[in-house]
């Protein structure tokens, strides 16, 4: 099949195609690291976030007769991952609610971090309730743009921004609590 | 524009998306894969019940056409002893004609008057009995042709039958004989 997407490991989703296990496994392996991550941030929980990782994979490789390579295979997969996350979440019965009130931007707070404890900020992030954490995630950690977290999540443009501002509101309130951030 | 807080997170993004899935994760991918790649066996029922119908009709419509087509007399011996083996045939052979010879003899004696009445109604019912057992074995046996019980009962039957026939016949030979001598003895006086 004819790409136009050339992937640095165009080799391995050749063979991938032909079910090639191996191939397979080399793939899980060049990529499980930001795919789990990306659905550790989603989900919440390690070790669903591995068997939705995991189920991903699987369900990349079946239907890899459908990757025509206009994006990358990360992206692809990326994809993929995300959607198996919020269909995980889902099944939790989590309702990304339309919120179209207008919060108004903040006025940029001179906030100062004075000690960044990495492991405070991860789990603050991972307490967020599910639907902020989710579009919090998509938005600074993986990159889309509001319009396009609408689109995945399947809410309007307002309702995407209103989260995330309520989420950032949470976040910095737990984060002030552990002292992570300082007021001067 | 970003505050403190999107930069904290955006600028440690790679930081915060370190986390590394629980020890043993290639493992149970590994295992999962190899589930997956397998084959599963999907059996299409409909090819195979399209197969069993024809089968089914097949058989049944050939049973129909030799039940139409076979004479009247091979249908009966399709029920007996002897359609079980050829040994049996012949042993089903010997009882048949030693009854049919008996009955002959009866039917002689009875004809030369040394039958009365009675006598006559008693061997009827004897025969009815006998005709009716007959027919319950012939059902056993079809039912289950292999059954040696049914077999045995079958050649226990045409046994009494050929004995009492016998003997039947041996006692009207003896009177028979009495009536002969009788006369002798008187046309001698």
């Amino acid at each position: 099949m004819e790409t136009q997407y050339q992937n640095i490991h165009q080799d391995l989703v050749e063979r991938c195609r032909k079910g090639d296990t191996k191939a397979q496994f080399e793939l899980y392996k060049i990529y499980y690291k930001p795919m789990y991550n990306i659905c550790l941030r989603m989900v919440g929980s390690q070790v669903e976030a591995e068997d939705v990782m995991q189920e991903a994979f699987l369900n990349a490789f079946t239907k890899i007769d459908t990757y025509q390579g206009v994006v990358s295979f990360g992206a692809w997969l990326k994809k993929i991952v995300i959607n198996r996350s919020l269909d995980h979440l889902k099944k939790r019965k989590v309702k990304f609610e339309e919120l179209n009130e207008k919060i108004p931007d903040e006025e940029p707070v001179s906030i100062e971090i004075s000690e960044i404890q990495m492991e405070k900020l991860k789990n603050a992030i991972q307490q967020l309730p599910d639907g902020y954490r989710v579009v919090l995630s998509l938005y600074l950690l993986e990159g889309y743009d509001h319009e396009e977290i609408a689109q995945i999540l399947g809410i309007t443009n307002v309702s995407s921004r209103s989260q995330y501002m309520r989420a950032k509101l949470k976040l910095r309130e737990m984060l002030h609590r552990e002292e992570l951030f300082e007021y001067h | 524009m970003k505050d403190e807080l999107e930069r904290l997170i955006t600028n440690n993004r790679h930081a915060i998306q370190d986390d590394e899935p629980l020890e043993g994760h290639f493992e149970r991918f590994e295992a999962r894969l190899q589930k997956a790649s397998k084959p599963t066996r999907t059996i299409n029922f409909r090819p195979i019940l399209k197969i069993a119908a024809i089968v089914v009709f097949v058989l049944l419509a050939g049973n129909q056409a030799r039940m139409w087509f076979l004479p009247e007399k091979e249908k009966e011996e399709a029920l007996t002893l002897g359609s079980i083996s050829e040994e049996y045939r012949e042993v089903e052979f010997y009882y048949t004609n030693a009854i049919a010879m008996g009955m002959n003899q009866w039917e002689k004696l009875s004809n030369e008057g040394l039958v009365s009445e009675p006598e006559q109604q008693m061997m009827q019912k004897e025969q009815n009995d006998f005709d009716l057992m007959y027919q319950k074995l012939q059902e056993e046996l079809k039912a289950n042709p292999n059954d040696e019980r049914v077999i045995n009962a079958m050649l226990e039957y045409y046994q009494a039958r050929m004995n009492i026939i016998t003997l039947i016949i041996n006692k009207l030979q003896e009177v028979k004989q009495q009536k002969n001598n009788k006369s002798n003895e008187n046309l001698e006086i």
